[in-house]
């Protein structure tokens, strides 16, 4: 697997608290399949603390490219994470084409396991190119970071 | 409990150094904001020839001149297709008379489900739309306001409530001792050039034209600037578009300014260059362009956080992708925030370098590493080669124009995190 810059809940929030969370953002996060319901718990955590908003995760397997608009009108005051456990290819070509409806409501992150993550960047070019960043989430102790 | 308060503090006034840059670098921000901040550097020329014009003034032109004109402009993503469009729609402002509107297909329908005839009900929805928005003028006929409807009903279909009982049932099939008919289809000797317009894009067409009609009637000069169809990676796709709903409107006076997507630019059968009255290819900018690279930066706040060395390497890098130039600058600047620090340093442009580098790394097989270590060998880079066309979708390799020569190369930021190794 390629190697990309390591992050936390804590520094990632942190990172969108300085670049405003209402700018069109997007993110595409790895995390160890079995830890991602915690990494979302954790971000859900540090979004309310640090941005005083909500986290709205997304299971991606209940995603249809129709839903898409409805998706992006209603993230104002939200942080939207879509979860992409298993690889949807159909999904993915989808978001590719529709990928300015996707960031046009402020920050979305994709939250998906290592190898999923290196299909998504070979398959899909537009989104890929439209990236903020890619990002890996490691233990806070890697860090130095208090989990407290 | 006193060095917390003081750190937070830093803290928060780093915050405030490094927002407004964030701000104004972001790659995915719409144009239409970016220019009325007075955000985007229009290029000077033409980027493949110094003596013309620069794109958006020579489509700005054409679309004043010569009505019902057809112009795609290609490039790879994040080329500056977007920015070109969004300046020729300022400058085509510049007569009062002018109908000027710009089209995110994206915003109108979803790209995978498009149908043919969609692109053009969009265009007609959008120009009902602007016409009842417009302050002066005259208001919307009747006519029009009635072909506005049966478009939205076309467009986004209907929900009808029947009596069951009101619907004649499907005739039985039955066996009437009478031949079963087969069709079949005797090839005639020409080969048309284009296919037919389907029914429905006749349909649309016919709307549409009762839209625009007492605009054209005014003589007025109707432009639509069409974006994301060159998010269609698949050139087949984008083909069918044109040769039903942009082809709908040849006899209109209606212009069309689309972009396209890269690869039909390469594409054998021409069809681009054939089927336009004007292409225009926005290659990656060549490394003789660094200058309009470092302005753009400038323009977007760079020297307050960094130096002309950081800003030279953040250019190099960028390969003369736009986006990549500003999501290379972004990238440093979120690490110089990690690192504390109140300027970006060269250790933070090179790690955003390697960031983007492995971005374009990832999910490269062998076959692709073998074609991209036989560009840096200089051998040829085959276009006819599928391997090679999708390392130019990707962006991992890009396409250079500079002395009249089109030419090739990786993308810096990969070459530089490539192993040596195949």
């Amino acid at each position: 697997m390629t190697e990309f810059s390591a992050t936390t809940p804590f520094r990632l929030v942190r990172r969108l608290a300085a670049v405003g969370q209402d700018a069109p953002s997007l993110y595409l996060l790895i995390c160890d399949p079995a830890e991602m319901d915690a990494v979302l718990a954790d971000m859900a955590a540090e979004v309310q603390i640090q941005l005083g908003l909500e986290l709205r995760a997304i299971a991606a397997s209940t995603l249809r490219p129709e839903t898409l608009e409805a998706l992006t009108e209603h993230n104002a005051g939200q942080f939207v994470v879509i979860a992409l456990a298993i690889w949807l290819p159909e999904l993915i070509s989808s978001l590719d084409r529709n990928i300015v409806l996707l960031t046009s409501g402020g920050a979305v992150a994709l939250l998906t396991s290592s190898d999923i993550a290196e299909h998504v960047l070979i398959s899909a070019p537009n989104l890929r190119n439209r990236l903020t960043d890619v990002l890996v989430f490691r233990p806070d102790e890697v860090f130095g970071d208090s989990r407290a | 409990m006193e060095a917390d308060t003081k750190s937070q503090a830093v803290a928060f006034d780093r915050r405030q150094v490094y927002r407004p840059f964030l701000e104004r670098l972001n790659p995915i921000a719409v144009p239409r904001d970016l220019l009325a901040r007075d955000l985007i550097v229009a290029p000077a020329h033409d980027p493949r020839d110094a003596a013309q014009p620069p794109i958006h003034a020579s489509l700005a032109t054409s679309a004043e001149l010569t009505r019902g004109i057809q112009i795609a402009v290609v490039g790879g993503i994040g080329s500056g297709k977007t920015t070109e469009l969004a300046l020729t729609h300022k400058l085509l402002k510049r007569h009062a008379d002018a109908v000027s509107i710009f089209l995110d297909i994206a915003n109108y329908a979803d790209l995978n489900e498009l149908n043919t005839g969609a692109i053009l009900a969009s265009m007609g929805i959008a120009l009902a739309v602007y016409q009842k928005q417009r302050k002066s003028g005259s208001e919307p006929t009747g006519e029009a306001k009635s072909a506005y409807e049966k478009l939205r009903e076309l467009a986004y279909g209907t929900t009808q409530w029947i009596d069951p009982d009101s619907v004649e049932p499907e005739p039985m099939d039955y066996d009437d001792g009478g031949p079963d008919w087969v069709r079949v289809k005797v090839p005639g000797l020409i080969k048309l050039r284009l296919p037919a317009l389907k029914r429905e894009v006749k349909d649309v067409k016919e709307l549409l034209h009762r839209i625009a009609s007492p605009l054209l009637e005014a003589d007025a000069q109707i432009t639509f600037l069409i974006d994301g169809l060159d998010r269609l990676i698949k050139a087949d796709r984008f083909r069918e578009y044109a040769e039903q709903d942009l082809r709908a409107l040849r006899g209109t006076k209606i212009t069309v300014i689309v972009a396209a997507p890269l690869l039909l630019w390469y594409d054998e059968s021409r069809f681009l260059q054939d089927y336009f009255d004007v292409v225009k290819h926005i290659p990656a900018a060549a490394p003789a362009e660094s200058a309009f690279l470092v302005e753009i930066l400038e323009r977007r706040g760079a020297l307050e956080l960094m130096g002309r060395k950081e800003i030279a390497s953040i250019v190099k890098y960028s390969g003369g992708v736009l986006r990549d130039l500003l999501t290379l600058a972004r990238s440093s600047a979120e690490y110089a925030y990690h690192d504390d620090q109140d300027r970006i340093g060269r250790q933070h442009v090179r790690a955003a370098i390697k960031q983007l580098g492995n971005r374009y790394l990832a999910g490269l097989g062998k076959t692709q590493r073998l074609r991209l270590k036989q560009l840096a060998s200089n051998e040829e880079f085959r276009i006819d080669d599928p391997t090679s066309r999708e390392l130019l979708v990707n962006r991992q390799v890009l396409e250079h124009f500079s002395n009249g020569r089109e030419f090739f190369g990786i993308h810096p930021a990969l070459a530089k995190v490539l192993p040596k190794s195949v």
